[in-house]
């Protein structure tokens, strides 16, 4: 669990940053503490959009059910409302799909490869990782920690390189931020796939700059 | 889809009982229940393109939801079948259920859009809900912009919208929402208890395209934090349905920018599947947001159907 939730993991999430070059860049985030604010929200929305997917994925891929991943999977994917999010997030999904292939080697990992490549399915990142955990029989709440954790790292790693802040003030951030995974998990274990919501139009207005930016460290 | 055995009000009736957010708000009003006459308001539009114009072919109605009559008072576009809503209660009650059915049947043009704001009254009990659904065929071209959503203090509502549109057919759907009304009272500023708009949209065939459920629970979750509301008070979302070419042009020139100081921002994004875009606007008056909104409605004309927009009304 440790190794997939790792920043390390090869799956690219280092080049992403998930909006905050555009905030930075428009003022929006400052500080420590608008950097902790938004991070918060790209957390909280994290849990209630595509944290219930993966729990929806993780028991379909436990059943072995395609079928029901594959409509998941679609409902995650029409619900990336920018073209940076959805790259990040089929691009996130493949690299975990490929990873999970070469080091656990489950049958369905092999068929969910096989449809990414076939493009029979878009293969998000929630979807990806739901399935690496349930073929090793590692419980759904641990997959939404390393999901959570992942959204705020990535943010956060990206902060270091784009505003004045130190490693101990994003590691702050970060211990804060993790202490509340737990009660995300049962609000989001308890709903269903059609309850998936949202609401952070800034952050969806950043993302609509930043394809527009001329220079750009990062790919969101 | 609802058996005909059920009214065509149904969905509007039974979308509260099921979502988490109102399951707190299932009790009835000491006033007059949920779903009794004059509570339940339904509207079926059925606009068809006939000898060089669009008419109101179909038109059933249920009070409080009522239409009177299309106008072609377009200039530019007099085929354009121009209809207004109007809900002879003046604002939505707790309880309230109202049901839209909109068609257009292929080559049909129309504008659609509301007498005045959209005002949800306070609520101690139950909630208002809204059920829209709009199909557009071959060649359709529907504006639907209503004027804002005013939520009022302890207001409760619910609002879902299903588009099946053609892949040549194109809806430009806006939705303005206020904080209330933010003059009035300091408790006004996003003092709504459950807003929870959600839009969906297939093809004719079926094929997902995109679907959004914005749910803004201001108790639970902080609207003035960073990369939520901010600073800002006013909030758009406008969705543009179109073939790709006229979406890419139009994305094109809607641009986007954050102008903290100007209290504006704006943005339109690709929407997945090739469905068109999808354009956010934030601003710390209705005015600037709704400027704004005119500007882009403005750029989908030109794109779509090759005219200019009429010239504003004074009193709108």
């Amino acid at each position: 669990m440790l190794q997939f939730g790792d920043s390390m993991f090869p799956i690219g999430a280092f080049s992403f940053s998930s909006g905050l070059e555009s905030a930075v860049q428009k003022g929006v985030v400052t500080n420590v503490a608008t950097l902790r604010a938004f991070a918060r929200t790209a957390v909280e929305q994290a849990a209630r959009g595509d944290g219930i997917a993966l729990i929806a994925a993780h028991r379909a891929a436990t059943a072995g059910d395609v079928g029901t991943l594959t409509r998941i999977d679609a409902q995650v994917y029409a619900r990336k409302l920018s073209d940076e999010t959805r790259t990040m997030s089929i691009r996130m999904g493949k690299k975990f799909t490929e990873m999970g292939v070469e080091m656990v080697g489950a049958p369905l990992l092999y068929t969910w490869r096989e449809r990414i490549e076939s493009s029979a399915t878009p293969g998000c990142y929630p979807i990806a990782l739901a399935i690496s955990f349930a073929v090793q029989n590692l419980p759904a709440c641990q997959a939404f920690v390393v999901h959570q954790y992942g959204v705020a790292t990535t943010i956060l790693g990206a902060a270091l390189r784009l505003m004045k802040v130190s490693h101990i003030e994003t590691q702050k951030i970060l211990y804060e931020l993790t202490g509340q995974t737990e009660e995300m998990y049962a609000t989001a274990a308890a709903a269903r796939l059609s309850d998936m919501a949202a609401f952070a139009p800034l952050t969806e207005i950043l993302a609509a700059v930043h394809t527009r930016a001329h220079v750009r460290l990062f790919m969101n | 889809m609802i058996p005909a055995a059920f009214p065509p009000w149904t969905r509007a009736e039974t979308l509260g009982a099921s979502m988490p957010e109102f399951a707190r708000f299932q009790d009835e009003p000491l006033q007059m229940r949920s779903g009794t006459v004059g509570k339940t308001g339904f509207l079926r539009l059925g606009l068809e393109h006939r000898c060089g114009q669009t008419i109101l072919a179909k038109l059933e109605r249920r009070s409080p939801y009522m239409v009177q009559r299309a106008l072609h008072c377009d200039e530019a576009m007099p085929g354009l079948a121009y209809v207004f809503l109007i809900t002879t209660t003046g604002c939505v009650l707790q309880g309230d259920r109202l049901a839209l059915d909109i068609t257009l049947g292929p080559h049909a043009q129309a504008h659609l859009t509301s007498q005045s704001a959209t005002k949800i009254h306070a609520m101690d009990a139950n909630y208002a809900a809204q059920s829209q659904s709009i199909t557009l065929a071959d060649h359709a071209y529907l504006e639907f912009l209503p004027d804002p959503v005013i939520p009022h203090r302890h207001s409760r509502f619910l609002s879902d919208t299903q588009i099946t549109i053609a892949p040549s057919a194109t809806l430009l759907l806006s939705e303005i929402v206020q904080p209330g009304r933010k003059h009035h009272h300091p408790d006004e500023r996003f003092g709504a208890t459950v807003l929870s708009i959600s839009n969906s949209a297939v093809r004719p065939d079926g094929r997902v395209l995109f679907a959004e459920k914005l749910v803004i629970e201001p108790q639970r979750y902080a609207m003035r934090q960073t990369g939520v509301m901010d600073s800002f008070d006013v909030f758009a979302n406008v969705i543009l349905c179109a073939p790709k070419d006229k979406a890419e042009r139009i994305h094109e020139r809607a641009g986007a920018e954050v102008k903290l100081t100007e209290g504006l921002a704006f943005g339109a994004c690709r929407l997945p599947n090739d469905a068109g875009l999808i354009f956010k606007v934030l601003g710390r008056e209705t005015a600037q947001v709704k400027a704004k909104v005119r500007e882009f409605w403005g750029i989908v004309r030109k794109e779509v159907v090759g005219h200019p927009l009429p010239p504003p009304y004074l009193w709108r």
